[in-house]
């Protein structure tokens, strides 16, 4: 489950740098793809602009076929304020665009499973796959427009998990 | 007649919360700031500890806020942080702003106890800031 986990931040880590390699971040004093998994970092009082933050939610197995199926969901939430050359004029463009961003992010739906506790990762036998994302509505606080994507992420146990 | 004599019109207002936070008996804030890491995968996955450093900032004044009470809900505190100290760890740090050092806080410690960082207020005089408010709630119990 845990190594699901990581697969599937560490895809949408490595496509968001190859998609959009502009969108960075400057936490814990290193530049990274502005992609973020909540739980391992400091807690917010308020989540970060324009980066995606990837937040662990419900949890099930389905064991019927004498594999068990891990389903997780996982919400990613992301907001902007615009830029400063616009005012914030154009929160609503730039929304949009991690809107396309995410959706680009997430496809193929599918990524190999590897183990990130040694080093190198050392791949696995199966996949991590997804469903279709769920897109909500956009929440607007103040000057700063938000949405949450929900997705159910699945992989099979393997030995040793 | 006016007075043309060169001075500088900020300092005073620094000088005077540092005073007054000293005489109120003004205590000690630890900072626990993360050291700059290496950008590693398993560093982003709470894989590896981060290095931590500590940043002490004096004086400061802490005190409790009014709160309604709410079931397993945490205290607020308020902690007024001297400007002159912060901006010493700043230069001291090569940061370009306070708000880089809050930023970079995981953990506020006062007497030992450990406090998150809610919010961040300033207080300013002749455009320059006297005063730090930390907006804090204290941190839950970590495993050891």
């Amino acid at each position: 489950m845990q190594n699901a986990k990581d697969s599937f931040y560490m895809a949408l880590r490595t496509r968001l740098a190859s998609i959009n390699p502009e969108r960075t971040v400057l936490l814990r004093g290193a530049v990274r793809p502005a992609i973020l998994l909540e739980e391992a970092e400091a807690p917010f009082s308020q989540l970060p602009s324009d980066v995606f933050v990837l937040r662990w939610l419900g949890l099930g197995f389905d064991a019927e076929s004498g594999l068990t199926l891990d389903a997780m969901e996982c919400e990613i939430l992301y907001q902007t304020c615009g830029t400063q050359s616009f005012g914030g004029l154009d929160r609503g463009r730039a929304l949009s665009a991690m809107d396309k961003e995410l959706v680009a992010l997430l496809e193929p739906c599918n990524t190999p499973k590897l183990n990130y506790t040694v080093q190198p990762p050392t791949a696995l036998l199966s996949q991590v796959f997804w469903d279709e994302p769920a897109f909500s509505p956009t929440t607007v606080q103040r000057d700063r427009l938000g949405r949450s994507v929900k997705i159910m992420v699945y992989s099979y146990q393997e030995q040793g998990e | 007649m006016s007075d043309s004599a060169p001075r500088n019109m900020g300092a005073g207002p620094q000088l005077l919360a540092d005073a007054l936070l000293r005489t109120v008996a003004g205590t000690s804030a630890s900072l626990r700031v993360t050291g700059t890491t290496a950008d590693t995968n398993q560093s982003e996955m709470g894989l590896v500890a981060t290095t931590f450093a500590s940043i002490v900032l004096s004086p400061v004044v802490m005190r409790k806020l009014r709160q309604t009470f709410v079931k397993g809900g945490r205290a607020n505190w308020e902690l007024l942080v001297s400007a002159t100290s912060v901006q010493k760890q700043i230069n001291a740090l090569d940061l370009g702003s306070a708000q880089s050092l809050f930023a970079m806080t995981l953990a506020v410690t006062v007497a030992g106890q450990d406090y998150l960082i809610e919010s961040i207020a300033s207080n300013e005089a002749f455009g320059q800031v006297y005063l730090y408010r930390l907006l804090l709630r204290e941190a839950e119990q970590q495993a050891i």
